[in-house]
């Protein structure tokens, strides 16, 4: 194990860096989206396609399940987006980003002998952008990042000292 | 983990397994936090690049402030409608906002409200629009766009309050609301103009002036086809917590949340697809070929939708007679309900060449095609009416290797651009001669005369439909007189 530590230490200010990135990215695609004039999910979810296309349909054409939609997408984007840049409750945020990512992915997957009229910037084969930063999050969420380097620490500190004054 | 490894190596003091905070575990807990800060300082750097942005959008208005007096206005009917034309309000100069109505408060009243704020305009939002007329004698100027079957009584209320209205098309979806406005705009005096806003398109106005009336590059116009394809739409719906109280509802004239947002679909809210679509055209028709119709022929029904949740028809085909300055012509209009392929365009075939044209950029902007017999169009070329020939389809097939002309095939006409385009919001240039009709600096394109006789017009293909059978105008049908 200690052989690896001083590697690690340097692993983890990778993943920090990392971290703070991905965390940048949701903050900037949740603040964008709650400042917008009017931004909806629904164009994204009527283009879908793959083995969910049916359910991001019926989705975006349910006003009520549409509004609850955008309102989760914006917050949940930006509240993920702030812990993972502070390394606040940073497993918790990993996880809430997995499942937007994966939602995304989901909704317009790059599968073979799809073509999307949606522009892009790039050109992906089942892999795409959303996937790879799916995956930095697992990574996140892997090694706690937030207790190396991140309000976690404070916070594990915190909750930490609680039981030793009462041992005292 | 790796991350507790790194602790437990920076704190070996807690050999009991008990931790506590040290300046250590501060100085790393917090590292990150000017990350934030940054992304603070970029957001708001951001945010001032797109103000500045869109505030060069509307510059016009700030620059006009020296030389033109500010005209106060008020938009009723915050819908898209309304929203598309406050976007082209927003870039006209001298207008100021002061007052939104809308009986949707908490969802498009608030979005127009909080959108206008934005551009500094002191805007007021209410409900119903007697008491933000009786609160604003200071507004000049009405933009109306609710749906049809309220148009009438909100011109006439605005008109005589002493505004100028500018009213969104179909006038009114009766010919009797129509020509109450006509008689309403007589009475007082104030201008009221019609939302064909294809009267004022750059476009249509060259094609008008320049290459029909002046050019004459069509020769004789014997035929006229146009069509507004129109994809399958679903209920426009609306989230349950911002629904409007029914007693509201009721009280502005809607059954319920669903006919509020689908009033396109009933009778007696509003004139139908004829109406929605059609108007647009088949009112250009009649302003190119300088006449009204004679007669109309129809055929329409619901063959798309179930009847249950719509009461209009959702297909029609018409044909209208008209006997031109230059001799009679036949108009074809189609709109139907199936996918939106093809678009929307109107055609003009005389018989030395077509026009095809469109309010669109991107679909059938503006061609025309010469007939190889008719006389050169050089000079015009030169004048910079229209652009040099291009290399027509079929000749390019042809080169590529495709199929063969069939020897039964009149040649394939040379291809010309109509080289005006219109880079502002649709609206834009309508809603501007409007306004500068207001500062005395212009005639109105559509005022009310004119748009009634484009109402008469559309408005009979509803009966033409009902009576299955050619239906005849008179003269006198198209003018507003005492009688009615």
């Amino acid at each position: 194990m200690m052989t690896g530590t001083l590697a690690s230490h340097w692993a983890m200010v990778g993943i920090t860096l990392m971290r703070v990135l991905v965390g940048w990215h949701f903050l900037y695609e949740g603040l964008g989206k709650l400042t917008a004039d009017s931004w909806s999910a629904a164009g994204y979810m009527k283009q879908s396609r793959g083995p969910f296309a049916e359910l991001f349909r019926g989705m975006a054409a349910n006003p009520n399940l549409l509004a609850y939609a955008d309102t989760i997408t914006m917050w949940g984007l930006t509240i993920v987006g702030a812990c993972l840049i502070l390394g606040l409750f940073t497993r918790l945020a990993s996880l809430g980003g997995i499942g937007f990512l994966l939602l995304f992915y989901l909704c317009n997957p790059p599968f073979i002998g799809y073509f999307y009229t949606i522009p892009s910037e790039g050109n992906y084969l089942i892999v795409n952008k959303n996937l790879v930063e799916l995956a930095a999050l697992v990574v996140i969420f892997a090694t706690g990042s937030g207790t190396f380097a991140g309000l976690d620490r404070i916070v594990r500190g915190l909750l930490a000292r609680k039981p030793r004054l009462a041992a005292a | 983990m790796a991350g507790e490894d790194g602790k437990d190596k920076a704190a070996p003091a807690a050999a009991d397994g008990q931790r506590k905070l040290d300046r250590r575990d501060v100085l790393m807990g917090l590292s990150t936090v000017p990350a934030l800060g940054l992304f603070g300082y970029a957001w708001s750097k951001q945010k001032q690049v797109k103000e500045a942005t869109a505030q060069a959008a509307v510059a016009p208005r700030a620059a006009a402030k020296g030389d033109v007096k500010e005209i106060n206005v008020a938009l009723i009917g915050a819908g898209s409608q309304g929203q598309v034309l406050t976007e082209a309000m927003l870039r006209i100069p001298g207008l100021r906002f002061r007052a939104v109505c809308d009986i949707w408060a908490e969802y498009n009243q608030k979005r127009v409200v909080n959108t206008l704020k934005r551009f500094k305009h002191e805007v007021t939002g209410y409900v119903d629009y007697r008491e933000m007329l009786d609160k604003h004698p200071e507004i000049e100027a009405v933009v109306i766009a609710t749906p049809d079957f309220w148009h009438a009584e909100h011109t006439i209320a605005c008109l005589k309050a002493g505004k100028h209205v500018y009213c969104e098309k179909e006038m009114s979806n009766t010919l009797e609301g129509a020509r109450s406005m006509v008689l309403a705009q007589r009475e007082t005096g104030k201008l009221l103009q019609i939302g064909h806003q294809r009267r004022s398109n750059p476009r249509y106005i060259h094609c008008h002036g320049k290459l029909l009336n002046e050019a004459k590059l069509l020769g004789r116009i014997v035929t006229v086809n146009g069509q507004w394809n129109r994809a399958v739409a679903a209920d426009l719906g609306a989230p349950e917590r911002y629904a409007i109280p029914q007693e509201t509802l009721t009280q502005f004239g809607f059954k319920d949340m669903h006919q509020f947002r689908n009033w396109r679909w009933y009778k007696g809210k509003g004139g139908g697809p004829i109406v929605d679509l059609g108007s647009h055209q088949i009112d250009i028709y009649s302003w190119f070929l300088g006449s009204n119709p004679t007669h109309v022929t129809a055929s329409g029904g619901l063959l798309y939708y179930d009847p249950k949740t719509h009461e209009w028809y959702d297909t029609v085909m018409v044909v209208y007679d008209y006997m031109t300055p230059n001799g009679p012509a036949k108009a074809y209009y189609q709109t139907q309900t199936t996918n939106g392929s093809q678009g929307y365009f109107e055609t003009f075939m005389g018989d030395q060449g077509t026009l095809t044209l469109s309010e669109s950029e991107g679909n059938n902007p503006g061609s025309l095609y010469r007939d190889p017999n008719a006389p050169a169009w050089d000079d015009w070329i030169q004048k910079g009416y229209i652009s040099a020939p291009q290399v027509p389809e079929a000749k390019e097939e042809e080169k590529e290797g495709g199929a063969i002309a069939d020897v039964r095939e009149s040649v394939a006409p040379d291809r010309h651009k109509v080289p005006v385009t219109l880079t502002d919001p649709y609206h834009q240039p309508h809603l501007q001669n409007f306004f500068d009709a207001v500062r005395g600096k212009a005639t109105l394109n559509c005022p009310a005369e004119v748009a009634y006789e484009s109402a008469v017009a559309v408005l009979k293909v509803n009966e033409a439909i009902e009576a299955n059978a050619r239906l005849a105008f008179r003269p006198e049908d198209f003018k507003v007189g005492g009688a009615a």
